[in-house]
């Protein structure tokens, strides 16, 4: 059993993650919300998983990545523009263009080295958020651009009208996107073992030795940057949906990367379940648990005064910043390392 | 080598840990039992303000003892801000409507603070006909056809019923009347300022509107970056301009006080107006008092704490002696807001939501702690008062009411 | 063209202060390789010591006249006495830091430094928000707000001159101090080489120590300088203020003195235009739109040394 457990340990998650909302009601309701976010940044954080895990480059944009992904989603079917293309065309459109914008920024500057590329994404991110915000008459400005409608809208199955289901059960999402999650892991485990995938790695240990080796680095460079943007585009598409609205351009800043940034080297580089770890520590830490530890001392009437040296929000920012620095110092390789990271490690300091 | 805990042990473990803390969650639900929840910024520069808001909504809620009809009330406190952001989130505000939405014992959501934080959880809340009390939303287009974006407030109300209230005066209200105001005093030119969200810019932009018609210059509209630091070469352009008032679309949260600060630095001495967004302490002290001394005028939708009268008064008086000082402007829509609720409850007499809501927006005459006022057929209230505050020896001065029936045409006539 | 002069001595102003900033990424930065995301936290931390220390002290009580009641004399005393004691304080912490979290990772991946500094930059804004409160906090006027120039139309006051007088100085024998000191030379040392620097003798980690120490005493002049100049300090004042600081050092080329020094007035000279030429709303924007046409153009940033890699 052990032995099962340890070799199919994906399966077994993705077993209990579905049979879940069936057995526990919380988990089709509200929380359903909830974990349904948390799988999508596990997708986000996948896709930048390709770029700092695999090719080693730095990327602290990937959050502009994620918001072009969910504006082109709400351009090409929000009521307010005349495309209203379908959901699964539109998702497909826009994870092609998101694609595309990363190749567009990653030809110019992949020459760069590591730190200046770093703020190359990083400044990239900025100026997209600032523009989402500007640009009003194409993006709604603050306001956002919905209602994203959801998938399957006005399709009928059998009496059920799928649009409608998706709206009010938060069920249909929450598959949705364990869907998406399994998909992307299956594809993400294909790809590592892949001649691309060899490449990746090869070009992040030594890119001089690797293009000695008849490697084009640039290209190698800029297919990660092109996976990279093309995945992060996909989750932001599921962002768009679920939410029914692409929220506003502050979703999409710089905290939103480095946090994404943050759960991939805490649950380790290069590593998927470690990526998944990692994820479902941070943003679970903000998302579910933090909001639940709040309301449970209020419940509990320990802070009547409302004093926030006694309510756990208060200390929210101190309880991350310890987690990060303690993980980082007993395992500065992640929770979960890349078996082949791992071993470089170890071999470098017996 | 370091022993190492394998991988599925610890995905295996975290998901047992998640399962068992959301089976430890969830609870049937208790016919004697009605929640009300509130969603607004707890954490951040907001909490100040929010913190008055809901001591208003607790003191309502004790001052019914604790039950209304035959139902116990539970009150929550849910914060749509994060640390990490220290403003509200999208995502916040959507699971706090969600989890309100799937708690069968919750009927009453109060919230919520920022108009932008209204927009995710209208929709959501509308599909579970939850009765929605805003005590600070003001964005015209959440209620009034014709008036915001196109499509709105319809792109709310997914089941095409009403849920959503609010018992704070619009923006088409104190936008024209701010601009009608300054026309009086003589402004004959000025310089308009936003923070680009949606409540600073939607006032800005009726302000504007509203300037153009009645022939005061605009020399000039700009947003600002709310995380920008400070606005000393925005302030030279301002001056290079020479207005006699600078309005400021926005909140303290958005930067209000460094943009005083920054004009007073400058060398400008025109007036500065600010909407009620700006209305609290904070604002004064995050100016430096001296920086808005007799110069700075605040507009807000009814009346300051000090002036109100009847149960006004008495709620104030109150809070005074719970709480030790006077609130802030927006804890009277707190507690005028679980009033509402608790009234709708009590009307309903039963415990469903559709019943709930159709209670609320049937409220034609309430007599409350902001006088004697109703809903109209939006869920908007039909208290048309605004005043007009001035910043002197660091707190706000009542100057005058502003005369809302005049403008209020002007309004309807756009 | 007296509006242009206007803008430009804002941006350089505005510029100066970032560059101060700048410098302790890029010592950091040249030493160890790390990009320290704490270090605008601890300038807020900084800040928030400055602001208690002008209440404890009695020198942000103005008198009617404006002027602060210890007097002229007394103010500017106030002040260097603030940027000694902040500096103490931050370059202390950041020394603290350094040997508690950094100092194990130093043969960590890469990576793992970067991901503790963000920890640590978390942990400072919650210790800020708990000294602060949740609110934007006013840092009191001690400086006269008169206009140092003749006329009505270009403005310099005490505050902007404040700046130039302690900025320019810091920059001056911070090269110095790198260019013609033993512990300079020993920090050029380590910064090339870790090793043969231990091998020639040179106590690397007290060095690195040092420039963290250097590093966080320059972050805390900053804040005071910051308190009297913006007059705002809050609890999330160190991520925008970190944001331009460690851009103006990328930009200058990572790691060069000089070049932090240029980059961070570029920034300051370009928001400040862009502001008053395209709008308010676009300058950030183009802060970093330009940033990264010149990274295109100019790999190495401007000051930058070229490197060849070697296999």
């Amino acid at each position: 059993m052990r032995g099962f457990l340890r070799e199919r340990w994906d399966l077994v998650t993705l077993g209990v993650l579905a049979a879940a909302p069936l057995v526990v009601p919380a988990l089709g309701g509200a929380l359903g919300g909830q974990v349904t976010t948390l799988f999508i940044y596990c997708i986000l954080a996948l896709g930048l998983n390709v770029m700092v895990g695999y090719t080693g480059l730095v990327h602290l944009g990937i959050a502009a990545f994620f918001g072009i992904g969910a504006y082109l989603m709400a351009i090409l079917t929000v009521p307010m523009y005349p495309f209203q293309v379908g959901w699964l065309a539109a998702a497909v459109i826009s994870v092609m263009a998101t694609a595309g914008v990363g190749l567009a920024l990653g030809a110019p500057t992949l020459r760069l080295r590591g730190d200046y590329l770093a703020i190359v994404t990083l400044g990239f991110g900025e100026v997209v958020k600032v523009t989402l915000r500007n640009l009003e008459q194409i993006t709604g400005g603050m306001k956002g651009l919905n209602p994203v409608p959801p998938p399957g809208a006005g399709v009928k199955l059998g009496g059920l009208d799928l649009g409608l289901a998706f709206a009010v059960d938060p069920r249909w999402f929450y598959y949705l996107s364990l869907a998406a999650l399994a998909g992307v892991v299956v594809a993400m485990r294909r790809l590592e073992h892949s001649r691309l995938g060899r490449a990746w790695v090869a070009v992040r240990e030594d890119e001089l030795a690797a293009s000695a080796m008849g490697i084009s680095a640039t290209r190698v460079k800029l297919s990660a940057f092109a996976m990279s943007s093309a995945v992060a585009g996909l989750a932001g598409c599921l962002y768009a949906g679920s939410l029914s609205t692409t929220a506003d351009p502050n979703a999409y800043d710089f905290n939103r990367s480095i946090m994404v940034l943050c759960a991939v080297i805490l649950g380790g580089l290069g590593s998927i379940p470690g990526t998944l770890l990692g994820v479902a520590i941070l943003v679970g830490f903000d998302t579910v648990l933090a909001p639940w530890a709040d309301s449970w001392i209020q419940q509990m009437n320990i802070n009547p005064s409302g004093s926030s040296l006694l309510s756990f929000s208060g200390w929210r920012l101190a309880i991350f910043g310890l987690a990060l620095v303690l993980v980082m110092r007993f395992r500065p390789e992640g929770l979960v390392p890349s078996r082949r990271l791992a071993a470089e490690l170890h071999e470098a300091h017996p | 080598m370091r022993r190492r805990i394998s991988t599925p042990d610890q995905l295996i473990g975290l998901l047992i840990a998640c399962l068992s803390v959301a089976v430890a969650g969830c609870r049937p639900a208790d016919p004697s039992v009605v929640k009300i929840v509130s969603s607004l910024p707890r954490t951040g520069s907001a909490k100040q303000q929010s913190d008055t808001i809901v001591g208003g909504i607790r003191m309502a809620i004790e001052e019914a003892g604790g039950t209304v009809g035959p139902f116990r009330v539970e009150y929550l406190d849910l914060d749509d801000s994060t640390a990490a952001a220290g403003q509200w989130t999208s995502e916040a505000e959507a699971a706090n409507a969600r989890r309100a939405l799937q708690d069968p014992d919750v009927v009453a959501y109060i919230g919520t603070f920022n108009s932008g934080a209204a927009k995710v959880s209208m929709p959501i809340l509308n599909l579970g006909d939850l009765l929605m009390v805003s005590p600070a939303n003001t964005a015209v287009g959440l209620t009034k056809p014709g008036l915001g974006a196109p499509g709105e407030p319809e792109v709310y109300r997914p089941t095409g019923r009403l849920n959503y209230t609010r018992v704070v005066p619009a923006d088409d209200l104190q936008g024209p009347l701010s601009a009608d105001w300054a026309k009086k005093r003589g402004v004959k030119k000025v310089y308009i300022l936003d923070d680009n969200e949606v409540y600073g810019k939607g006032i800005a932009d009726l302000f504007d509107e509203r300037c153009r018609e009645i022939g005061i210059e605009v020399l000039g509209h700009d947003s600002i970056d709310a995380k920008a630091q400070e606005f000393k070469s925005l302030m030279a352009s301002v001056k290079a301009a020479g207005p006699d008032l600078v309005y400021f679309g926005g909140t303290t949260q958005s930067k209000g006080g460094q943009l005083a600060k920054d004009m007073a630095s400058a060398g400008i001495h025109a007036m500065f107006m600010v909407p009620d967004g700006c209305r609290e302490q904070v604002f004064i002290d995050s100016a430096g008092a001296a920086n808005l001394e007799g110069r700075c005028f605040v507009t807000f939708g009814g009346l300051p704490p000090e002036k109100l009268t009847g149960k006004g008064a008495e709620f104030v008086e109150r809070y005074r002696k719970k709480h030790g000082e006077l609130p802030e402007a927006y804890a009277v829509y707190g507690y005028e807001a679980a009033c509402v609720a608790l009234r709708a409850i009590r009307d309903a007499g039963v415990k469903d939501r559709r019943a709930i809501s159709d209670a609320a927006l049937a409220l034609r005459d309430f007599d409350g702690a902001l006088g004697d006022w109703g809903f109209d057929e939006n869920g908007d209230t039909t208290m048309k008062t605004l005043t007009v505050s001035v910043v002197r020896g660091g707190k706000f001065e009542f100057e005058e009411v502003l005369d809302a029936n005049a403008v209020g045409e002007g309004g309807e006539k756009r | 063209m007296q509006f242009f002069l206007q803008q430009c001595l804002i941006g350089l102003t505005n510029g100066a202060l970032i560059a101060l900033v700048a410098l302790g990424y890029t010592m950091v930065y040249g030493i160890i390789g790390l990009i320290n995301f704490a270090h605008g936290d601890l300038i807020m931390l900084g800040a928030c010591l400055a602001l208690s220390l002008v209440a404890a002290l009695g020198i942000g009580v103005a008198d009617a006249g404006g002027m602060a009641a210890v007097g002229p004399a007394g103010t500017w005393l106030g002040i260097a006495l603030l940027v000694g004691l902040c500096g103490l304080f931050c370059g202390g912490l950041n020394v603290a830091v350094d040997r508690i979290v950094y100092k194990p990772l130093r043969t960590a991946p890469k990576l793992a430094p970067l991901v503790s500094a963000i920890g640590v930059s978390f942990i400072f804004m919650n210790v800020g928000l708990f000294w602060l409160g949740p609110a934007d906090r006013s840092f009191p006027e001690l400086l006269p707000a008169a206009n140092l120039l003749p006329g009505d139309g270009l403005q310099f006051t005490w505050k902007d001159l404040l700046v130039v007088l302690v900025v320019g100085p810091l920059m001056v024998a911070l090269s110095l101090l790198v260019r013609t000191t033993k512990l300079g030379k020993a920090m050029r040392a380590v910064s090339q080489d870790q090793t043969a620097a231990a091998l020639v003798g040179i106590d690397v980690d007290r060095v690195i120590a040092a420039t963290f120490f250097i590093g966080g005493f320059l972050g805390g002049a900053a804040s005071v300088i910051y308190g009297l100049y913006i007059n705002t300090i809050g609890f999330q004042m160190g991520f925008q203020n970190g944001l331009y600081a460690f851009t103006a050092a990328v930009l200058g080329g990572i790691g060069s003195i000089p070049g932090a020094v240029v980059g961070g007035i570029v920034i300051g000279l370009v928001r400040a235009l862009s502001s008053a030429y395209v709008g308010e709303r676009w300058a950030g924007a183009i802060v970093f739109a330009i940033l990264i046409v010149i990274l295109v153009f100019r790999p190495e940033g401007l000051l930058g040394r070229r490197t060849k890699e070697k296999v």
